[in-house]
């Protein structure tokens, strides 16, 4: 018997005037990209799909992997899933208990230590007092907090809320487990044991639901990946193929959906996509703050002997942090694909979400003319903190600002100032 | 009768079994169905029965967070809702010479104020209850009834603390003036059922906020006044015999005045018992908490969209 059949699943939004608030907004903005699809009216309201007529049925024990760009619907059928937001159209039907890890940290109260967050959890899934206290060893352990215990979970840094959620969250015997992306945060040695943790569970039986930007990841424990675009389905089967075929979608035609301000292209060049990658050289969906990242710009020119200049801006919360640019023009060759690649140094970021802008100016060697490309929003990532918080008095003066560089501190003795 | 059976659920139990939870202890694995249909309230309430273990949770930390970062604790539960009532005695009492049915008015005050009190600020945190859950609402499931149920435990809270101060006021009384104001005997449990019945109220009106308020933010500045107001009309300032006969119809219309009454006649003994005012004041709350009930349970997919 399959352990989910999805059928006809839809979710549509009125967005308008009537729903003007603030936080729809907020989400409106999230969702910018699908928009252009969405049916305009002057009326005022207008109906946006999130998702549309998505179907499929997943057996016991498939580890499916959904893949797709922002805005795609993803977060959206997790939660519907996760009886979070009710459908508009179709139907679900489940066998077992559901676990979702939708966000980071959610269904956590951050002024209540681990023990007591554990507990209201395991209260919210059905699980009786007494099970859940035996069961509090194990989950600490796995999560390696067993330190922090009585410390509430606001002075937790934001690899270890993971590490909680996802021990938490694997602990409480789900028959399905929703996960959203969560594994893009997290220390690499962290993630590695989520992604075997899963993928024996998996083996044991577990459904699991794993959303990520991360192909590697999804190509090493996935059975079957659904590729959701602008709502529905659009190919759904085997791994490599799926993810091959995404792949190729996404470096050709510039996936940079999020933006429709902005120029990508022009008579010299094409920005074809931008991505965040860890210094192997791997897609990450987050940064951890103590590794360097980079974020790659891939172009393609189309004429040869050009020099390129590259710049980002990087915000937060609305704020332009700083705007950084390549020191000089670099030469380019033979028409062809480039990358071009700024190392984000560690310790230098705050565990924030950031939005970077990216521009390109490209110039023909024999002109004076400049050809400037720019993608508004063209990347969001997290950045993540792995390290142990510190003593809960200062640990909260630890997080203010949208950057947290680590700074050279040093304290002496005033050497006082012989006077004549 | 199948619009009621509609309104009320009874037709569709499937959803009750969403996902979330199953029956551990029997380790049966509960198939569940996700549909767009509205579910009804007799199947909420079945849900919220079954999700029972958590509105403690709920209660426990709607109260905590209110005295967590104070320093003097335990000094605000008692001096906040005593600070109106020493006001309103010097005011109304001893400025303003409001008859008090006999007793002292302080004690005829903290009764009303008592019992009044655990209505006022129910209705004020059942109001913004989906608000506060925000985080969790959109995030995880549970019954969302739980939400505005559980926001009536820090009211409780305060009420408990009247009552102790109303308990130390009749000692202080029965020692200094030699008067035993309150009245030992079965008729306590009739107090009881004031309270409850004030906390039901404040539950009914509620359901009808809180949705209310996630669509308008009005709700949330006006809701104080409005309960304000709604004081003035109920007799806890002034006893109900000092209302002139031809306008106590508005003591029918108002179920908080038989709430009242009825708690200072069981505690007092004072008044008299109020019956039918009673009887229509159950009548309204409960036209109220079913219409809120319904209400609530239908929207409450949409509002959680719009959180």
């Amino acid at each position: 018997m399959d352990s989910l059949v999805v059928d006809g699943l839809g979710k549509c939004y009125m967005l308008g005037r009537e729903s003007e608030g603030k936080s729809t907004r907020s989400f409106w903005q999230r969702l910018r990209s699908p928009l252009a699809g969405a049916a305009e009216s002057t009326s005022g309201t207008r109906q946006f799909w999130a998702l549309k007529d998505v179907s499929f049925r997943v057996e016991p024990g498939t580890i499916l992997g959904i893949i797709g760009p922002n805005g795609a619907g993803k977060t959206t059928l997790l939660k519907i899933l996760a009886h979070v937001i009710t459908p508009t159209t179709g139907r679900v039907v489940g066998v077992g208990r559901v676990v979702s890890l939708l966000e980071l940290g959610a269904g956590f109260d951050p002024d209540l230590p681990a023990r007591d967050n554990i507990l209201m959890n395991a209260a919210i899934l059905g699980i009786t007092r007494h099970e859940a206290q035996r069961r509090i060893p194990e989950i600490l352990e796995f999560a390696e907090v067993e330190q922090f215990v009585t410390s509430p979970l606001r002075h937790y840094s934001s690899g270890m809320y993971l590490r909680l959620a996802f021990s938490v969250a694997i602990h409480m015997n789900p028959q399905i487990l929703l996960a959203d992306e969560i594994l893009a945060v997290g220390d690499s040695a962290f993630q590695e044991r989520c992604l075997q943790k899963v993928a024996e569970l998996g083996r044991n039986g577990l459904t699991v639901l794993f959303v990520s930007h991360d192909m590697d990841a999804i190509l090493r424990i996935c059975n079957r990946v659904m590729w959701l675009h602008s709502g529905e389905a659009r190919r759904l089967g085997d791994p490599e193929e799926v993810v091959d075929e995404y792949q190729n979608a996404v470096w050709s035609q510039a996936d940079i959906g999020q933006s429709e301000r902005g120029r990508r292209s022009n008579r010299l060049a094409e920005i074809l996509s931008v991505r965040l990658v860890s210094a192997a050289g791997r897609d990450i969906g987050g940064a951890p703050a103590s590794e360097d990242t980079f974020i790659k710009i891939r172009f393609r020119t189309a004429k040869p002997s050009l020099s390129v200049k590259c710049a980002l801006d990087l915000s937060t919360k609305g704020q332009l942090i700083f705007r950084t640019s390549d020191e000089q023009a670099r030469r380019l060759g033979e028409a062809g694909v480039y990358e071009a690649l700024a190392k984000i140094p560690r310790d230098l970021l705050a565990e924030l979400p950031y939005v970077a802008t990216v521009g390109c100016i490209f110039k023909k060697d024999d002109e004076t003319k400049e050809y400037p490309l720019v993608i508004y929003n063209a990347l969001s990532f997290l950045v993540f903190a792995t390290e142990q918080p510190d003593l809960p008095a200062s640990g909260r003066l630890d997080r203010v600002g949208f950057i947290a560089p680590k700074l050279e501190w040093t304290v002496r003795e005033e050497v006082p100032v012989a006077r004549a | 009768m199948r619009v009621l059976r509609r309104l009320f659920g009874l037709a569709e139990p499937a959803l009750s079994d969403g996902p979330g939870l199953d029956d551990a202890a029997q380790g049966r694995q509960r198939k569940w169905v996700i549909e767009p249909v509205r579910v009804g309230f007799v199947a909420r309430a079945q849900e919220l029965w079954r999700y029972r273990r958590i509105l403690w949770f709920f209660s426990e930390r709607r109260i905590k967070e209110r005295y967590e970062d104070t320093t003097l604790g335990k000094f605000w539960l008692f001096a906040r809702p005593l600070m109106p009532v020493v006001i309103g005695t010097v005011i109304f009492g001893r400025m303003l010479e409001v008859p008090s049915d006999g007793v002292p008015y302080f004690l005829f005050y903290l009764a009303g104020m008592s019992c009044w009190r655990i209505f006022e600020r129910s209705v004020l945190w059942v109001t913004r209850s989906l608000d506060q859950n925000r985080g969790l609402i959109k995030k995880v499931y549970f019954p969302r009834l739980i939400a505005p149920i559980s926001s009536v435990a820090p009211a409780a809270t305060e009420f408990g603390v009247l009552f102790i101060l109303l308990l130390v006021a009749i000692a202080y009384y029965y020692v200094h003036d030699g008067v035993f104001y309150l009245r030992v005997g079965p008729q306590l449990l009739v107090a009881l059922g004031a309270v409850s019945m004030a906390a039901f109220l404040a539950i009914a009106v509620g359901l009808w906020t809180s949705v209310l308020q996630v669509r308008h933010k009005d709700v949330q500045y006006s809701i104080r006044y409005f309960t304000q107001l709604w004081q003035y009309v109920t007799p806890v300032i002034f006893p109900l015999s000092s209302i002139p006969e031809r306008f106590r119809f508005i003591a029918f219309l108002n179920p908080m005045t038989s709430v009242v009454e009825m708690y200072k006649w069981a505690l007092l003994g004072i008044g008299e018992f109020p019956g039918a005012e009673l009887i229509a004041g159950l009548a309204i709350t409960l036209v109220i908490f079913a219409t809120g009930a319904v209400y609530f349970t239908r929207s409450e997919a949409a509002s959680v969209d719009r959180l």
